[in-house]
């Protein structure tokens, strides 16, 4: 998954050394925000979490993966396979408004099943017990993925029509562009739904102090769910996102993108819902300028390695840390 | 159900029960070596053996891995990297992959048998051929991985336990990607060809499986036996005292970044060695061998056997890894055997072995949420206390028959042992504390009064290290402190109880007491495996030194000695706090109300025994809300109000004090007060 970002690389000739950079500068951008707009929303589902229960919740991951093969399921359902049938207009929207409706309602449905069933149960238990049990769920939702799709990477069905423009010497295309204004509408509404409805306040109050909320009638339980289901649906979406984008997808998606998406989190002051979708932008802004200007091997290295330095330099994050009041 | 079976067990264990605990261990480890060393010739299949010798490599990385989370509750998520290093480690040194040119700086090597000097493939040089020994290979590579096991540990120091697991799991992502990338050293992807088999005396192990095995089954039994003299000795302590609660350890003395280290790196030198071990045994090396799923494959078995209990990490390892290699085929092969005999198809084509990862998943899961334990817990229930041992004695007028030498013994002067001077502590915006001035002489008792919020709690903190103060200064005993850390503090000889209890919770009394004289105790790593003398006697010592502690109240904690904490009362919790703090013999004890939540009893009977402590030349600083015990007790009282002194003095002077007052009760309420003596103020 990390060769598409340094794809458009075009070769670099002596004459045109200047135009050639600022032109690689702009195509990796578009690359980067696309990515970034990916982990974003996956990065939102942790800091939900987070900032709620200080758990990292390693089931994530693999919520994700699952949402790109439900998604691929529905557009198969849909009759779409490979990348031959081309929809416009109202077809297409319609198919796409589905499948991020299902996709949505069935990984967000599964992030409720999880925390109902296996974390709930642990959520007064000291140590590490709660990380590690996401860790075996994360490891079940693999496997089961594995043993019934198999290991070969599956071609994603791509019905979008393609567009390109030319700006300078980047190309941009009509799926990135769709890319950006769902992920953007997505996080949108879950700003509004944070910051302005009466579950969004609740959340808001439990993170804070999860003792002083449920003192306060707030339903604590449910805010979890919440936070569950929401930050589940987002990753979903992020799985449909990675298919379109990559047009495949595959069993092992989880890891590599799901530990991106963290960094993203952390980067942003985990618990901290525009810091995620910043710190998201960010991740995917350096990966597709570490895979241009470095190399792609060592994409995963740079990532961890500034995992690592804000954890141990600004634990806060970049834009401050919302994390519960524990003494 | 449960009943039955469990009185089915003790009519079987019954004739065992007669012989002597420590008999009867012996009898089960004899048993047990003897069992491993006969299994090749009494199970004559290569393939099982050679199951059983992987089995006992991951129960070596398990015993490392379960240092540093069972011991120290590190998680680490990225254990597999030191088996990667060391796997490398000696693959590098011993394959044709580096093949530096001859020069007489090789001389040396060669006359150690390091080298061999080899015809260059082109040209007509010589070029060097690594050939370590893999016996040299294990120490070498136990030591080159516990060095980045202090260089991963580092940074992560002051993370918080979940960032730590990610971090390490980031270095555990590196560490391959390192190894893919750098194909000089490493050959990449393809990984190393050509490791030499380890040779003894000449002869090379070759494919055999069994010489593998019995190296195996040697280098267990060597990490249980470091793994369980370190779990048994200070080092030990120190770790479960962090792992229970960092800031107690740290106060208790416990250099809390020196041991993380050392747990690092003794994990980290266990993997290591378990490397040289693994690519000796299939002569290649690849990246694959150690990524994330390693990792948690040996967390797995961690969890599954009990975490940070010895045998049981042995046996969760011994179980999943034969699981894999072993028992999953056979159960495939008899649902084959099935499948023909009811001509079903699909149970002739059903293949469990690549499910053992959804298996680990199930086993993560399961375990945790419905056995912690694993499957031998690391502690084991203690017998119930008999009634006679239960029923507590109260005692009056502290005590006079003990002499605990070598606790205060200060005589009473009119010298400073605790100097504090124009002490500022400020969080953020808020000034806790605000130019504190406070003496406490050698040998006297002062006690700190004021209301909830007036910054008590802050002036133990700064003197005990656990808060930076901003401006003043803080002399013990002439002596500076102000700007050490809290385990050396404790060390000058400075010891503490916390308001809100900061007790070790899973540990047994006597080990939270013994956990207090970490700093006056000097075992070290290597005194601590091979156990000298001098180290068995210094045991000894400590433990008796707790009994005597434990003595200062009467019968309620001596029969209690080996109960886990947890279980016990509050009150009976506050005693072992001062008893950890005691155990340290500090020069001066900081109490944080240390009579909270006991009846007036009680509280009268440990206001006594604290005047006998003073009696024995221990200097004593207390907060206290209840002004009797402030009365019989204290010599000076301090009351702070808004991070101020506001007044100090004799306890009956400062009770008269209408400031104080007014702190207290606001100004309406002073004419009412003016009588009352001994209420409770708080």
């Amino acid at each position: 998954m990390h060769d598409d970002a340094s794809h458009n690389a075009a070769p670099a000739s002596r004459w045109h050394d200047a135009v050639t950079t600022f032109d690689l500068l702009l195509q990796q951008t578009i690359n980067g925000l696309s990515l970034g707009a990916m982990y974003a929303l996956l990065a939102l589902g942790f800091t939900l979490v987070y900032g709620i229960l200080e758990l990292i919740n390693f089931s994530h991951f693999n919520v994700f993966m699952v949402g790109s093969f439900v998604a691929l399921f529905v557009l198969q359902g849909f009759g779409l396979s490979g990348q031959e049938v081309i929809l416009t207009g109202l077809p297409l929207a319609g198919v796409l408004l589905a499948t991020f409706l299902i996709t949505m309602a069935f990984c967000g449905g599964l992030g409720v099943v999880v925390e109902r069933i296996t974390l709930r149960p642990l959520r007064n238990v000291k140590g590490p017990a709660a990380m590690i049990t996401s860790i075996g769920v994360s490891y079940i939702l693999f496997n089961v993925i594995l043993l019934t799709v198999g290991a070969d990477s599956k071609n994603f069905p791509n019905p979008l029509p393609t567009i390109r423009w030319q700006i300078g010497g980047a190309t941009l295309d009509f799926r990135v562009v769709l890319i950006w204004a769902i992920a953007l509408l997505l996080m949108g509404i879950l700003y509004m739904f944070v910051q302005r409805s009466r579950m969004g306040k609740a959340m808001r109050a439990t993170a804070q102090d999860a003792e002083a909320a449920r003192m306060m009638g707030v339903e604590v339980d449910k805010v979890i769910m919440m936070a569950f289901f929401l930050g589940s649906a987002l990753a979903g979406a992020g799985g449909l996102i990675f298919g379109l984008y990559y047009n495949f997808t595959s069993f092992i998606i989880g890891f590599t993108a799901g530990l991106r998406a963290f960094t993203a989190a952390v980067l942003g002051g985990i618990g901290n819902v525009p810091g995620a979708m910043v710190g998201g932008v960010l991740i995917g802004l350096i990966e597709a300028m570490g895979g241009q200007f470095i190399a792609t091997a060592w994409t995963d290295v740079i990532i961890f390695s500034i995992l690592v330095l804000v954890l141990v330099f600004k634990p806060a994050g970049l834009f401050g840390r919302i994390a519960p009041n524990k003494s | 159900m449960n009943a039955t079976a469990s009185a089915a067990v003790s009519v079987l264990a019954r004739p065992f029960a007669r012989i002597p605990e420590a008999k009867r261990r012996r009898l089960g480890l004899l048993l047990l070596t003897a069992a491993a060393l006969a299994f090749p010739f009494l199970h004559d299949n290569d393939a099982d053996v050679d199951s059983m010798a992987n089995a006992a490599a991951y129960a070596t990385l398990a015993l490392g891995l379960n240092i540093v989370v069972g011991f120290a509750g590190l998680l680490d998520l990225g254990y597999a990297a030191f088996f990667a290093i060391g796997a490398y480690t000696y693959g590098i040194l011993t394959a044709f992959q580096l093949q530096p040119e001859w020069s007489a700086f090789w001389e040396p090597f060669h006359f150690l048998g390091l080298v061999a000097k080899m015809p260059a493939e082109t040209g007509d040089g010589s070029v060097v051929h690594f050939t370590l020994s893999f016996w040299l290979g294990l120490p070498l590579a136990a030591g080159l991985a516990a060095f980045f096991g202090i260089l991963f540990g580092a940074p992560t120091l002051r993370l918080r336990g979940d960032y730590l697991a990610i971090v390490t799991l980031g270095f555990g992502e590196i560490v391959p990607i390192v190894v893919r990338n750098w194909s000089d050293l490493t050959n990449g992807a393809a990984g190393l060809n050509g490791v030499a088999a380890p040779r003894l005396f000449g002869w090379s192990f070759g494919v055999d499986a069994r010489p593998y095995y019995y190296v195996a089954i040697g280098m267990v039994a060597l990490l249980v036996f470091v793994s369980i003299r370190l779990r048994d000795s200070r080092i030990g302590r120190a770790w479960m005292a962090i792992r229970e609660d960092e800031i107690a350890a740290g106060t208790m003395g416990v250099d809390r970044t020196k041991f993380k280290l050392l747990a690092f790196a003794i994990g980290a030198a266990f993997g290591g060695m378990t490397g040289v071990f693994y690519v000796a045994k299939l002569q290649t090396a690849t990246p694959e061998m150690f990524g994330f799923p390693v990792s948690v494959m040996i967390l797995v078995m961690i969890v599954f056997g009990g975490i940070g209990s010895v045998w049981g990490v042995v046996l969760g390892a011994f179980i999943l890894q034969l699981l894999q290699s072993w028992w999953l085929q056979d159960l495939s092969e008899w649902l084959h055997a099935l499948g023909r005999l009811v001509d079903s198809s699909m149970l002739q084509h059903i293949d469990l072995v690549p499910s053992i990862e959804l298996i680990f998943g199930l086993i993560l899961v399961c375990m945790m949420l419905f056995r912690r334990q694993g499957l031998i817990p690391a502690t084991r229930p203690q017998p119930p206390l008999t009634f006679d041992q239960q029923h507590a004695e109260i005692r009056r007028g502290g005590f006079t028959d003990l002499k605990l030498a070598g606790l205060g013994g200060d005589v009473r002067t009119g010298a400073a042992a605790l100097e504090v001077k124009g002490l500022t502590v400020r969080f953020g915006g808020l000034t806790a504390l605000d130019g504190i001035d406070l003496v406490v002489p050698t040998g006297g008792v002062v006690a700190v009064i004021g209301p909830n919020g007036s910054g008590k709690s802050t002036l133990f903190n700064a003197i005990t290290g656990l808060v930076p103060a901003e401006e003043g200064s803080i002399r013990f005993h002439g002596e500076e402190i102000l700007g050490l850390p809290d385990y050396q503090i404790l060390a000058k000889g400075i010891a503490r109880t916390f308001q809100n209890l900061r007790l070790f919770a899973n540990l047994t009394v006597m080990e939270n007491a013994l956990i207090g004289q970490h700093a006056r105790l000097r075992t070290g790593t290597l005194a601590a495996i091979f156990r000298p003398p001098g180290t068995k006697a210094e045991e000894i010592r400590a433990r008796e030194w707790a009994m005597e502690v434990f003595a200062i109240f009467g019968n309620r904690l001596v029969p209690r000695a080996a109960q886990m904490v947890s279980g016990l009362s509050y009150a009976n919790r506050r005693r072992i706090e001062i008893a950890r703090a005691l155990a340290s013999r500090p020069r001066i004890l900081l109490l944080d109300e240390p009579t909270a939540g006991m009846n007036p009893a009680e509280t009268l009977e440990l206001a006594e025994q604290i005047k006998s402590l003073n009696g024995l030349g221990l200097t004593v600083l207390l907060i206290e809300h209840k002004l009797d015990v402030v009365t019989t007790l204290a010599d000076t009282v301090y009351v702070l109000d808004h991070g101020e002194v506001i007044a100090h003095g004799k306890p009956d002077e400062v009770r008269r004090d209408e400031e104080v007052l007014r702190a207290y009760l606001g100004r309406n309420a002073q004419a009412s007060m003016a009588g009352v003596g001994t209420a409770h103020v708080a």
